[in-house]
């Protein structure tokens, strides 16, 4: 079974010299994503695990075993912060 | 939003790379109050079209914008609005509205919510009917705005109340704090009454003098540079302009304000301008596209080369520190975006005297009196544990 990542749809948004600003409307809390983390962001929605790993190998010439290792840390952080929300896939 | 030094970071950021971070956008100048203070002509001459507005938003969702202010004018006389703030809530902005909410119901809050505004501010002149709907010229209209604020609260949105302070409410401030207080919202009082877009110097007689300011400027509740009667110190001031951007930083250091650097205001009628109080036409988005006016425009880049150190008279003031000198205001009252204006130096010299100067004059006032050489020699500043109630 894959995990499918989505943006909290009720976050705000722009990436500023490649990296990724976010304002939470509830607390007005300011994230700020570094360049890593911004590509993540900017490819997350509806992606699952495997393909956003995939891309993470591609663009940063790692193994897929390290991409995801590390997609999943930082999704974890992302979605301990309300950023993200992983859910299986529902066509799975 | 709050200064901190991760947004201090980013609005430096913003403003050396002159990203049109922050945009005011009036829907409308159309209202369903008449408050005595108004600068806007009410009259519709040809607001832009659901469509030219969508076609404004994505353009700034492109150019980096990610604070949208929507106000006017009253939005909710908007019948688009709502389809207009889904769509700005599909380019990821951040929302915030301005209205004096008397269009507010349950599910219009409940709507707003959903759309994930993130703060909604809400002109309030006094707690008392009689002086807040005598402001507003319909009769109710206090109570219907608080029902509204009790919508919007019940809904878990952040509210805000504006107190524009002028002779007919000054004193209102004491109840509108203690409002704010009972409603757990924070406020802002501002004291600028400007003239009208269409130059009508009219309003200024609304504004109090400044001897009748002196009694708030000196509240310990309200000025941080005075001290409470125990010598505790006060509070961060909740007092400012309900019409600025509202992203004040020690980052624009030599820089006036945001206006033109990383912010700008958009009229119902597409005009573009460096902020709603600057009377700068930089272009118009019927004509052009928004970048265009933003990086090319020649009065744009006017707007954005004034620094202050190069201000001719305000650069040599030495009460400079105690100024909160508006280049927009400068333009409508003085003529000049680069000189000085009478408001500004007054509350400047008063500003000047609370915070323990003996007889601060400005560099405009002293070149008016023929004394040219106050100028450049610094006020005397008596002990600064001298209290304002003492002075």
């Amino acid at each position: 079974m894959s995990e499918t990542v989505t943006r909290n749809p009720k976050l705000a948004w722009r990436e500023i010299d490649g990296e990724t600003v976010i304002i939470s409307p509830e607390d007005s809390h300011v994230h700020e994503l570094n360049e890593t983390a911004s590509l993540v962001w900017k490819h997350a929605e509806g992606q699952t695990l495997d393909q956003l790993a995939q891309r993470i190998s591609a663009e940063y010439e790692v193994s897929r075993e390290t991409a995801r290792a590390d997609l999943e840390e930082l999704l974890t952080a992302l979605g301990e912060k309300q950023l993200v929300f992983v859910a299986p896939d529902s066509k799975d | 939003m709050p200064n901190t030094p991760v947004m201090d970071g980013l609005i430096r950021k913003t403003v050396e790379s002159h990203l049109p971070w922050s945009v005011h956008v009036d829907l409308t100048y159309r209202c369903n109050e008449r408050c005595i203070h108004c600068y806007l002509d009410h009259q519709d001459h040809g607001e832009m079209k659901t469509a030219e507005i969508k076609n404004v938003l994505e353009q700034l969702a492109r150019s980096g914008t990610l604070f949208l202010t929507l106000s006017g004018g009253e939005i909710f006389l908007r019948a688009d609005l709502f389809e207009l703030l889904e769509f700005a809530r599909s380019l990821h902005f951040d929302i915030s509205l301005k209205t004096n909410a008397l269009l507010i119901d349950a599910e219009r809050a409940k709507k707003l919510r959903d759309l994930s505004v993130r703060k909604i501010q809400i002109s309030i002149y006094s707690a008392e009917p009689e002086v807040h709907d005598a402001i507003t010229k319909v009769r109710g209209s206090l109570e219907r705005t608080l029902n509204a604020i009790r919508f919007l609260q019940a809904e878990g949105l952040n509210v805000k109340i504006a107190c524009p302070l002028m002779k007919q409410n000054l004193m209102a401030y004491r109840n509108v704090q203690a409002l704010a207080a009972e409603l757990g919202v924070p406020y802002v009082l501002d004291m600028t009454i400007t003239p009208k877009m269409d130059g009508d110097m009219s309003l200024l007689q609304l504004r109090s003098s400044t001897k009748e300011l002196l009694p708030i400027l000196q509240d310990p509740s309200l000025n941080p540079k005075t001290c409470s009667p125990d010598g505790t110190q006060a509070a961060a001031a909740p007092t400012g302009s309900a019409t600025s951007s509202g992203i004040e930083s020690r980052a624009f250091e030599d820089i006036p304000c945001s206006a033109g650097h990383n912010s700008c205001y958009i009229s119902p009628y597409g005009d573009v301008f460096p902020c709603v109080q600057m009377p700068v036409a930089t272009g118009n988005l019927r004509q052009q596209k928004f970048e265009d006016i933003w990086f090319r425009s020649a009065e744009m880049n006017r707007v954005r080369a004034v620094r202050e150190s190069q201000l001719p008279v305000c650069s040599k003031c030495s009460i400079r520190q105690y100024c909160e000198r508006c280049p927009g205001l400068a333009q409508m009252e003085g003529g000049d975006l680069l000189g000085a204006y009478e408001r500004a130096c007054d509350l400047a010299e008063l500003n000047a005297r609370i915070a323990g100067l003996v007889d601060p004059v400005s560099a405009m006032h002293a070149q008016k009196s023929g004394s040219q050489d106050l100028c450049s020699i610094p006020t005397t500043h008596v002990a600064t544990e001298v209290q304002i109630g003492r002075i």
